[in-house]
Formats: structure tokens, sequence, C-alpha cells
């Protein structure tokens, strides 16, 4: 069996909007293995994105804890969170939010600048396929390449998980698909552990695990034997 | 080059308009810095390598007659290090021209060279023989007087003629002026020569000196020695003991300089400060803009302080470009600036140095003043939430503004006036900050307008309303006032009263200064005198009536007894009381009834000189007349103030772009900054039908309420900075006190709103340029 890369314990975030109490997750508690291909699905507002923050380092919980490989990550200071956002995980976000002023391959480089061990630039560059656009900017690719070059920022710094929040959200079905078999090959290649939140349930089919969420809470944890290639994912 | 670094490169690349306006803010204060400072320096080490060149004394002592032994009793004793006896006479150079009445001062030198107050030879050579004189350089420029030339001196009633041997400049004639009550240089009518002392004492038939000039050893114990000195030459008949900060020369040029360090303090420190806000401003709008790349900056793991350093690198590269730019051009300018001057003070030996510390203080001073106005528009950086940076940010609540509330005047606005006014409002702190701009603008064009007016204003109320003197004539010695008959009879005047003019140390506890005191008759219709309020003073039977500068200096008012100590031998010092603090914007004076005057100080009936109002040709009718030493006419006094307006209109006109810029700049960049954040909002007004001009007039709308709020604020800080002016700049020569004309505000208006309309084109220039689509499709991608 695989060693436990993370683990969410009873996880609950609560906001106060003037005097109505939000609670955006309640009691949440999971596993991800390392390796692992996890899909978390829920419609907008289930609290997929709060939690993905929290994992992350982002934000912090009401109450309920988070361990990276047994290590109390709830418990960090803001710096040290930081340093674990830096070191051990990488973002993929929605709309890319990529540095306009700096090209493909320089945007990948910024993080590799201030992480220890990086990936060859190149050889993430042609694992997301865009060996030939590197020296483009932002404005000058379209969504998909942009949400590529995003990824090989995110996994340039060898991150132990890799979080993605709706990388296909913003792009039509095919570049969406492109996408999540880029996603798939730097689960494989680089062997780290890959979580995608969506909305979008056709996606889950290519997961080793799927978490079902819904109004804070998590319905249903299923893991799947069989996930398919991305390629035959329609929706 | 490290990513972020290549990132922030890129960005000052792309923001280069405002990058290179508040660059161009801090340059100019730089370089007002460095080149003022410099030139005042440069001036001050210039003139200390001079005066210590030259064995510039330290001591100046006016006496009766003075024995040559006393150079030698003196020397060594209470500080003294060095003393120097001389005879100085004032005389009559003689010309082709009647008319003309020039004065010269002659004075004595050592054959060889001078124990103290050496001549720097400019031209010939110093070894002085019979017959021969050595020319002050300013004098012999005006009268185009060279080596070999012949001259013509009338000393004591006799005509001598001379050879030009040398032409020379003096520590003591830096500045070329006769006496205090001159107030400008005439350097055509009036010139120093230097004659051989044994030559000059056998034709002038002096058996002793009339002057004594000492160097000290230690400048601390000077008003020790003075006292010493005042004493022990008592018996000689001394009549005045003043020392090197009161010597004409050197307290103008100290004046300048100090004139210099005090606008190197102020005007940098507004440039700065505009520019501090500014930056400021415009790193907090970037960083309100860079939101979520900073959200996503520190989601991949840079903590707050590496982006913060960052952001803080843009400011600081303003600071050390902005600091070295100014620094540099500043120093280049201080060279030609301190050269301007030489114009006006001679002083042969230059000394322009490249103070390589100020440039590094510049560099300093600007890049810290630049790191703390920058990391105050960037503290919110440690506020951003990662996880919220991705998100877009919430609109503005849209809210009434005040105006709304006033139903009759919101009601009467147009659509387009009604997004002006809530602009405004929902941008207080941008538009205050190009209000406040405009304000400064327009106070400073007011104070430079002002400063021109004041000057012939100065001259126009000095010489026409103040005093209407149309001839000043003056004697060698006291006369019998009798010799008013003798002129009366010469010339046809329309008015004619004799004045007594004598030196006074004026006392009045601690505080003390030397000044003229003039003796007038009761009801003289030659002087105006007004007092601060401008109420009518006439001249009071006894007490005196002093000028307000005199008053300051003295720390004297109404009612108040003062000490005067005339320096004629064996009188003491006696107590009169302030009558009166009359407002007088040229000189220092005191003024007296003359019988008063002269029944406390001098005798009976005795003149010194005489006011003439006359249509005659009174130069030359009275040139026979003996001991007439000179008569001034007012329209020469303001022919000379005309030459000395070149100064005045070089500041001038370096006020006026300097504060011109900082209006432009700001305003410039302010629009352009609202270009910027609010392409979205235009482009929707395009799609909605809206043309260029129509939105390029929405924004002149917007700057154009905050640049009448500002000239209207402006217009009372110009007055407030006039008053401020008008007390720092109070001298013995001119007191700055002077109404803000409408002209001057009106030409101050003027300007400030072309500086504005130039600002407002160059913006236009970006809003024709502006791809309202791309805009709006890069909002969606």
């Amino acid at each position: 069996m695989s060693e436990i890369v993370l683990r969410v314990e009873n996880l609950s975030k609560y906001y106060q909007m003037g005097e109505v109490t939000v609670k955006a997750l309640e009691d949440v508690s999971f596993e991800v293995e390392e390796g692992e291909f996890v899909v978390i699905l829920g419609p907008s507002g289930s609290g997929k994105s709060t939690l993905l923050n929290i994992i992350g380092g982002m934000d912090t919980p009401t109450s309920g804890n988070v361990y990276f490989h047994g290590e109390k990550i709830t418990n960090f200071t803001d710096k040290e969170l930081t340093m674990y956002r830096r070191h051990k995980i990488g973002f993929v976000f929605q709309f890319y939010n990529l540095m306009a002023t700096l090209t493909a391959k320089e945007n990948v480089e910024l993080v590799a600048e201030i992480t220890e061990s990086t990936a060859d630039i190149d050889e993430v560059m042609e694992a997301v396929g865009l060996y030939d656009r590197t020296d483009h900017f932002p404005s000058q690719m379209s969504g998909g390449e942009q949400q590529r070059v995003a990824i090989a920022r995110a996994v340039a710094k060898t991150p132990q998980i890799l979080l993605c929040d709706e990388p296909t959200g913003a792009l039509d079905f095919e570049t969406g698909i492109s996408i999540l078999k880029v996603l798939k090959d730097v689960n494989v290649k680089y062997k780290n552990t890959v979580m995608v939140i969506t909305h979008n349930s056709p996606i889950a089919q290519m997961a080793d695990k799927v978490i079902r969420m819904r109004s804070g809470n998590i319905t249903e944890i299923i893991k799947n034997e069989s996930p398919i290639a991305p390629e035959r994912i329609v929706w | 080059m490290k990513k972020l670094d290549l990132r922030l490169f890129r960005m000052i690349k792309n923001t280069k308009g405002q990058y290179i306006a508040v660059l161009s803010i801090i340059v100019t204060g730089i370089f007002i810095f460095t080149a003022v400072s410099n030139s005042a320096v440069n001036l001050r080490n210039t003139l200390d390598d001079y005066y210590d060149t030259t064995n510039f004394a330290d001591i100046f002592i006016t006496a009766a007659a003075i024995p040559e032994r006393l150079e030698r009793e003196l020397e060594g004793y209470e500080n003294i290090r060095q003393a120097d006896v001389r005879l100085s006479l004032d005389t009559r150079f003689i010309t082709d021209n009647d008319d003309d009445r020039v004065n010269v001062r002659v004075v004595s030198v050592d054959r060889k060279e001078n124990k103290l107050n050496e001549l720097f030879i400019k031209k010939g050579k110093r070894t002085i023989t019979e017959r021969e004189v050595m020319v002050i350089d300013q004098f012999a420029l005006a009268r185009g007087l060279d080596i070999g030339d012949e001259i013509n001196l009338d000393i004591k009633g006799r005509k001598f003629k001379f050879i030009v041997s040398a032409i020379v400049s003096s520590p003591e004639y830096v500045y070329l002026m006769e006496n205090e009550q001159v107030l400008l240089p005439d350097y055509e009518n009036f010139g120093v020569v230097y004659i051989e002392e044994d030559y000059l004492r056998k034709i002038s038939g002096s058996g002793s000196f009339n002057e004594l000039v000492i160097g000290v050893n230690n400048q601390d114990k000077i008003d020790k020695t003075k006292d010493y000195l005042e004493d022990e030459l008592e018996k000689y008949g001394v009549m005045r003991v003043i020392d090197r900060d009161e010597q004409l020369s050197n307290s103008m040029l100290n004046e300048e300089i100090s004139g210099l360090e005090t606008v190197s303090k102020s005007m940098p420190l507004i440039f700065l400060l505009f520019a501090g806000i500014m930056l400021s401003v415009m790193l907090s709008r970037i960083v309100k803009k860079d939101r979520t790349s900073i959200g996503v900056l520190k989601a991949v793991g840079f903590l707050d302080e590496e982006i913060i350093f960052h952001y803080l690198k843009y400011a600081a590269s303003v600071g050390i470009i902005g600091g070295f730019l100014g620094a540099i051009i500043g120093t280049l300018a201080s060279g030609a600036m301190t050269n301007l001057y030489l114009e006006f003070f001679n002083i042969p030996m230059l000394t322009v140095q490249v103070y390589y510390y100020r440039i590094i203080v510049s560099v300093i001073l600007s890049f810290i003043f630049c790191l703390v106005s920058g990391f105050w528009g960037i503290k919110n950086i440690i506020k951003i939430n990662p996880a919220e940076s991705m998100k877009p940010e919430s609109p503005k609540q849209g809210k009434r503004i005040i105006l709304e509330n006033i139903k009759f005047v919101w009601n009467k606005l147009t659509f387009s006036w009604r997004m002006v006014y809530r602009n405004i409002f929902r941008e207080k702190k941008k538009f205050l900050f190009i209000a406040a701009a405009v304000s400064i603008t327009c106070s400073l064009m007011i104070m430079t307008m002002w400063m021109n007016e004041i000057m012939d204003v100065m001259f126009i109320k000095h010489y026409s309303e103040f005093m209407k003197i149309e001839y000043n004539l003056s004697f060698r010695d006291f006369e019998d006032e009798r010799v008013l008959n003798e002129i009366k009879e010469n010339i046809s005047y329309n008015h004619m009263e004799g004045r007594i003019e004598l030196p006074f140390e004026i006392k009045n506890g601690k505080y003390s200064k030397t000044a003229n005191v003039i003796g007038l008759e009761e009801n003289t219709e030659f002087y105006d005198f007004r007092d601060l309020d401008g109420k009518k003073l006439t001249v009071p039977k006894d007490g005196i009536l002093i000028s307000s500068n005199l008053a300051n200096s003295l720390n004297a008012g109404k009612g108040d007894r003062i000490l005067l100590d005339s320096f004629i031998p064996d009188r003491d010092g006696e107590y009169v009381t302030v009558k009166g603090v009359i407002e007088q914007s040229l000189g220092i004076n005191g003024y007296m009834n003359i019988n008063y005057l002269n029944r406390k100080f001098l005798d009976k009936g005795i003149i010194n000189g005489v006011y003439i109002n006359s249509d005659d040709n009174v130069k030359a009718k009275l040139d026979d007349i003996n001991n007439i030493i000179s008569i001034q006419s007012q329209e020469e006094m303001q022919n000379v103030f005309e030459e000395f307006t070149g100064l005045i209109m070089v500041f001038m006109g370096a006020m006026v772009i300097f504060s011109g810029i900082l209006g432009f700049v700001i305003l410039y960049s302010m629009t352009l900054m609202s270009i910027n954040e609010r392409t979205l909002e235009f482009s929707s007004l395009r799609v909605m039908g809206f043309t260029k001009i129509e939105i390029f007039r929405m924004l002149i709308k917007e700057n154009m309420v905050m640049s009448v709020i500002g000239i209207m604020t402006g217009i009372p800080l110009g007055k407030r900075l006039v008053d401020y002016v008008g007390n720092t700049f109070n001298t013995d020569i001119y007191t700055l006190r002077g109404i803000v004309s409408a002209k001057d505000i009106i030409t101050a208006i003027i300007l400030t709103i072309l500086f504005i309309i130039s600002a407002q084109l160059m913006t236009y220039v970006k809003i024709k340029k502006l791809d309202f689509m791309q805009a709006l499709k890069s909002r969606i991608t």
C-alpha cells in the first residue's frame, strides 16, 4: 500500500456574513495516497475551493486538521505555510493567472528560482506540449496554451501535490481534454499526487479516487478501480 | 536577471509615461537642491579662499586721525594678529562730461603689498610708484580703463593726473557699493582706486591716517577685541568699528548665500513631497491592479517581504535614477549658476568643485524618500489573501454622493456632469492630489509674479511715494545751513531742504545695529512716512521713527527707548524714544527731527546734505560748489536697478518652469492613471456610442473641476507664501513687503491654465491610441 500523503480530519470552515454563519465546510475527513489522481466533484458553493485552499495552505480552517506526510499543517505559522506552498505544493488556477509581462518560459522559471529542487524547465515545457511557444507572452497565447504554461509552472518545482482548481473551467471541450491529458501525463511522469476540483462530473472517470461534495459536506468517496484515459472522456 | 526583476523592468517599460513623470519631479527637486546648494557652497568656498589668499581683514575702523605707530603698538595685544593703517578719501573722478558726477574712493596702499586686504592683480603690476594708480576691476570695465590710461582725480579741490598701472580686485569690494544707502552697485559712477601711501599723504596733506584694518587670531573673541579697540582708539576720534560680518560687501554676499541656502532647503522639499505622494499613489494603484498576480506569487510560495521588496525596487529605482540624474545635472548647472553670480560679485578666483559627497547625499536622500513613500503605497500587499485574490474583486458599493442630496443643484446637472461629480467623489484622494498639485503650481506662480513685480514696486514706491527726492546732494563734511542760500542762488528749484545723514550704532538691550539716521525738517515734503497699517506719520519733535527692518533687528517697537551712539569722538550715546515704526521697502534707517538730532548729537544749524526737487540742470550748475561729494539723481538709481533685473529674470524664468513642471507632470500622470484604470468603463461608453472626443471631454471636466478648486485654493496659498517669503527675505537692503496685485494673480492663473491645457492635450494622444475593443476582450480572456 502507498504512503498517505495527505490526511484531512474533521475539517470545518465557517464564515460570518452579517448575522448569518455560512458553513463552507463541515466535518470533512479523507485521505490521499502518494501518486493518486484525485477528483473532488461538486456543484458551485459545495466548498470544494475552500477545501483546496486549506489543503494548499492558502486558508486556515475553523476547526479540524490537515496532515501532510503526518505533519500537521493547520498549526503552521504564515511563514511556514508559505514555505509549504513553495516546496510541496503546485497550483493550477481556473484563469491560469500567469504573469502578463513574462514569457511562457519565464513564467515557469519564476517559480523555479525560489525552490530547492526543480525539474528541467525545457523538459517540462516539452511535457506540456509547449516547446515551440516558450518565448511567447500570455497575451499571444490561447487559453489552452496559457493553462499548459500554468501546469508547467506548477510542475517545474516538483511539488508533491498538484492542486488544480477547475483547470478546464474556462476552456472549450477539446482544449479541456488536452489539459486533462497533460495533467495525467504529469501525474504519471513525475509521480506526484494530483487533486483536481471540478463541477464537471465526466472528469471523475479518469480519477483514482473521487470525492463528491455538496453544501460543505463529503457525500461520498469512491475508489475508482479502472480509471479511463482522458481522451475517452466526453461532456 | 531574476525573473521578478525582469517583470519589474517590463512593468516600468509598460508604465513609462508615469515613471518618467514621477522621475522628472524627483529630478527637478534634486536638481534644485544640488544646483542651488552647490552654488551656495561654491560661492562660500570661493569667497573663503579669496579672503584667505588676500588676507581679508576681520575688523574695520574709521577714525579722525590714527598715527602710524599704532600698527606696531596694537599687534600682539588682545587677539590682534595684524594691524594696517590707511588713508581713505572720497574724491571726484573727472570726466569730459560736466553732468557726470563720478565718485572714486581713493585708498592708500603699500608700495609693494598690503599686510591686510591684499589686492588681486588682474592685469598689470603690483609694485606702485608715485602718480600711478591701481583701479578696481568693475569700475575699470564700466569706464573702459586699461593699463597705461590716464585718469584725473579731484583730490581736496586739486586736480591730479594718474596713470593706470594695474587693474585689481579687492576682497573689500566683491560687491562694489559706495555705502549702505545706495542699495545697488553702480559701476560707472562709483569706483575705487589705490594710490601709493606716502604720495597720497603728501598730496592730500594728511599727516595721519583715517582707517585701520585689523586681522585677528581667533574669530570667536572678535567682540572682545572690538570693545578693546573702541576704548583704545577713543582718543583718536574713533567713528566706526565694524567686523567682517557687518562689512558692506561681505554682508551683501552673506545675505545672498543665505538666501540660496534657504531656497535649497525649501523648494526641493515641495518637489520631493509631491513626488513622494505621486509615487505612493502610483504604486498603490499598481498593487491594486496586480492584486491577482500578487495572490499568485503568494500562492506559489513567495514571502510577503519578497513581494514587497519586488515592488519597492520600483520606488528605489525612481529614487536612485532620479537622485543621480538630478544631482549630475544640478552639479553641472551649479557651475553655470556660480558663474552667473560672479557676473554680479567680483571674485577673481572662482572655485567650482564637484562635490561627490553631495551627489551621494542627494542620491541617498532621494532613495530614502522614494523608499518610504513607495512603502506607504504598497503596504497593502500584506493584506492580500492569495485565495481571495483569485476571485474578482467585488464592485465598489454604489452610493449617493453628498452633492446628490442638494437636489436643486443635482437636478440641473446634465448626465455627463453627474458622472464627472460621481467619479470625483469616488476617487477623492486622487482628485484631492490633483487639486493640491494645481494649487501649489498656482501659488508658486503667484509668488514668482509677485517677486517680479515687487522689485519694480519696491523701487517705484521707494523713490516716488516714500521718498520724493529728485536730487540728493551730499557734502564732504558738515556745513552751516546757510550754504543752502548759495545753492538756491545757483539753481532754480521747486523745493529744497537741508538734511543730516549720520551713521549710528543703535542698541536696544542685547540687540545692536549700525544704521544711518536722517535728520529732517519737521514738515518735510521729501518723505511720506506711513506706519505698517498705512497710517500717515509726521517727523516727531523729539524721538525717532525707525524702519520696520531696523525695528526687527533691534527687537524694538513704539515707545521703546533705544541707545544711539554716533561714533563722533567725545560724544556719549544718548537714549531716544521710538515714536513709530515705518514701512520702508529699501534700506534700513532711522528718522529724526533735524533740530532734535543736532541738539542731541551735533551742533545747532548744521547739515551734511541737501534734498532738492528741481527741473534745472542741477548737476552741472552745482559742479563748482566746493565740498559737494555727490549729487545723486533718482533717475540714476533707477537705471542701475534695470541692470540688476537680469539675475531676477533668470530666477523667475526657472521658477515658472519648475512650478509648471510640477502641475503638468502630476496632472498628466494622474490622468494617464485614470485612463489605464478605466479602459473598461471607456470601452463600454464607446460601445454605447460615445466618441473619443466625448470621453476625453469627460476626463477634462473632471480635471477642470479639480483645477478650478486648485486655482481657488492656490490664490490664498500663494498669498501665504508671499507673506512667508516677505518675512524670510527681510534684509538691510530691502524689505519684501507688498500686496499681491490682481495682475500677479491673473498672470499666475493664465500660466497655470496653460500648463494644465498642455498636460490635457498630451493625454488626448493617449486616448486616441487606446484600443478600447482590446480592453473589453482582455477582460474575457
